[in-house]
């Protein structure tokens, strides 16, 4: 049972009904007392008012009264009986002087004797007369109780329904919000007991806002993002289609080709990009060998360099360097560097990777020297679909901010600066594990 | 008819350049706003497409500056903005039309004609002058309902001149609207594509106004 109302209820009127019950048997204690000593003097003046009686021969005299509950037996000085107002009792015969009690197959019986001129008079009385009387004064006591506990359980029920609402109220704004409409829940109003899950809640509600913001953000951005290229393939096919010889037909073609490329490649970008956001499912992290990775990267767009007339290599550096991190990503990250320190460089020019680690941890670096990236804007050429001023715009756009993602998701800086011999340093410097 | 094409994506820039030769007209291309300001400056262009998203000097401000001059040229902004705040903001700003990335190549060849055709004071997208009729969708040229085959210069200078009938444009007018910046002119190439004209349309129609240039007599 999880509603705290009916456990309030349950409880409270439990607790309640526990007391009364303890109150009721302390009430029967006392009346029993009570009638202990009222009935005990009772007991003893009516064996004093026999006391000074002549019984002889006249023995009965009280007997047949069955509403009579006390038994008075006298003795002679022979302990012969001379009065018995009971016959058919169960008295016992022998009588203690002064007050006693005795069991008997009828129950326990209360006896007072006394002596009086070699007579014995005994007076008894059932216990279970007393007993009844003082369960009939617990139960007086308790009465009104009982019958207001109805009263108490509809109030308790009334009375918590009504501190409880602030709570419906709670539901219901949590309710209102939509992914649209995530705005923070107003705390005033709110019962103190109840402060802390709204902060919480409001708190996820911000976070929340700002990851769907993001998303939203991304989408549109790839959205649009992808209208160029595709505005680029309808215009190429329909020079295709209106073309009206083979040379300009075959032209076209190649130019649609390229044009098929470039929208995979940012769709493939986007797709990287996606998976190296924060909140993205990961493997376990591994070792991952980064002079093997430089070699691997620089293997990799060797022919694109080649064509391009670049000198790409691999310069001198630890032959044995590890991070842990995730070797598909972090050859994503560098194959990014690379490919915009070839793309970028003009023919002629060269390309350095290495790595290697320092005082602040392992770092991996790409140099150019072609004409760098403006200080003023090494900031936001991190940002998605950037576009350098005077740069043609045959990248996706993607290729910086995907390794600030990759970079992140290691714990990694990306840092650009001037490269020694001109040109742009790309440095990625991972932080020392501990 | 020769058009500035200012986009600074090299693929959507070279199709467009491609697609619009294909119709008949003299494209050059520029992919940022200064280019665009020198070539707007060296040349009277008959339109502008005009994409918004450039590097440097944004499109809108390249339009604005034209429109502050007087620059009565029709442009065709072409973006991809495509909220109606952007398109009011363009259109608002002096562009003549706007056209949201990706379209087809046929829509803007058509919205073209249209601006150019207003551009003439026309409504008919059939440009007519007595008997010869000029079509600039299909490329057809009829003289009394009889179709005359024509190259695409030659049909280049017939439509210039039937723009404005009765109004006479020099050779360097009908050079510059039918050669781009990259294309080689033969120091006689307009006069070839005259006799070409007069041989087939009978030599009355292209009339030489001494000094000045070429003109189609405009007929009651």
């Amino acid at each position: 049972m999880t509603s705290i109302r009916k456990k309030l209820l349950l409880t409270l009127i439990g607790a309640m009904s526990l007391v009364l019950l303890i109150g009721a048997w302390a009430t029967y204690g006392a009346a029993r007392e009570e009638a202990n000593s009222i009935f005990d003097y009772h007991l003893e003046q009516i064996a004093l008012a026999v006391r000074d009686q002549d019984f002889n021969g006249r023995t009965g005299a009280l007997a047949g009264d069955e509403r009579l509950e006390f038994v008075l037996r006298i003795w002679d000085r022979n302990g012969l009986s001379i009065y018995y107002s009971r016959p058919h009792g169960e008295l016992p015969d022998v009588a203690r002087l002064g007050f006693s009690t005795e069991r008997t197959a009828s129950g326990a019986w209360r006896i007072y004797a006394v002596q009086h001129r070699g007579q014995t008079i005994a007076v008894a009385q059932p216990m279970s007369v007393r007993a009844r009387i003082a369960a009939a004064a617990a139960l007086h006591t308790l009465t009104p109780f009982v019958v207001l506990l109805p009263l108490a359980a509809l109030l308790i029920w009334i009375v918590v329904g009504r501190e409880l609402r602030p709570l419906t109220g709670l539901a219901t704004s949590v309710a209102r919000r939509t992914p649209d409409a995530l705005d923070p829940i107003a705390e005033s109003g709110v019962p103190d007991e109840a402060l802390p899950l709204v902060r919480a809640l409001n708190d996820l509600l911000i976070r929340l806002h700002t990851a769907l913001k993001t998303q939203r953000d991304f989408i549109a951005d790839a959205a649009h993002e992808l209208r160029t290229p595709l505005t680029a393939l309808q215009l190429q096919a329909q020079v295709i289609e209106r073309a009206n010889d083979a040379d300009s037909r075959r032209a076209a073609i190649g130019d649609l080709r390229a044009g098929l490329e470039r929208a995979t490649h940012l769709v493939a970008q986007l797709l990287t990009l996606a998976r190296a956001e924060p909140g993205a499912a990961l493997p376990a992290p591994d070792a991952v060998d980064l002079p093997r990775l430089c070699r691997q990267s620089v293997i990799d767009h060797a022919a694109l360099a080649d064509a391009r007339h670049i000198d790409l290599g691999l310069a001198d550096g630890p032959a044995d360097l590890a991070v842990t991190g995730h070797a598909d990503a972090l050859r994503t990250l560098l194959d990014n560097l690379v490919a915009n320190a070839v793309r970028y460089t003009p023919s002629g020019g060269h390309v350095d990777v290495r790595c290697g680690s320092g005082n602040t941890g392992a770092w991996l670096e790409v140099t150019d020297n072609g004409p760098g990236i403006l200080p003023a804007e090494r900031e936001r050429v991190f940002d998605r679909f950037y576009r350098r001023a005077g740069q043609s715009a045959s990248g996706s756009g993607l290729g910086l901010a995907i390794v600030q993602a990759i970079a992140r998701q290691h714990d990694a800086h990306v840092t650009l600066d001037d490269a020694p011999g001109g040109g742009l340093r790309a440095r990625v410097v991972f932080r020392k594990p501990g | 008819m020769r058009l500035l094409v200012v986009e600074d994506d090299a693929m959507i820039g070279n199709s467009l350049r491609n697609g619009l030769r294909q119709d008949g007209y003299t494209v050059d291309w520029v992919s940022d706003g200064t280019a665009a300001e020198l070539a707007t400056a060296a040349t009277a262009y008959d339109a502008i497409l005009l994409d918004l998203g450039l590097p440097g000097r944004s499109g809108l401000e390249l339009l604005a500056r034209w429109r502050a001059r007087q620059n009565p040229v029709p442009v065709l902004i072409i973006t991809a903005r495509d909220s109606v705040a952007d398109r009011v903001l363009g259109l608002d700003t002096g562009a003549d039309d706007y056209l949201v990335k990706p379209f087809d190549l046929d829509e803007l060849s058509a919205r073209l004609r249209a601006l150019l055709r207003r551009r003439a004071g026309r409504a008919t997208p059939v440009i007519e002058n007595g008997p010869l009729t000029l079509d600039p969708a299909s490329h057809e040229v009829r003289l009394d309902g009889n179709e005359i085959s024509l190259s695409a210069r030659e049909f280049g200078i017939l439509h210039a001149l039937m723009e404005a009938p009765g109004v006479p444009l020099s050779r360097s007018q009908l050079e510059e609207r039918l050669y781009g910046w990259q294309e080689e002119i033969g120091s006689n190439a307009v006069e070839v594509h005259i006799h070409a004209l007069r041989r087939k349309l009978g030599s009355d129609w292209i009339r030489n106004v001494r000094g000045v240039g070429y003109m189609v007599p405009r007929q009651p």
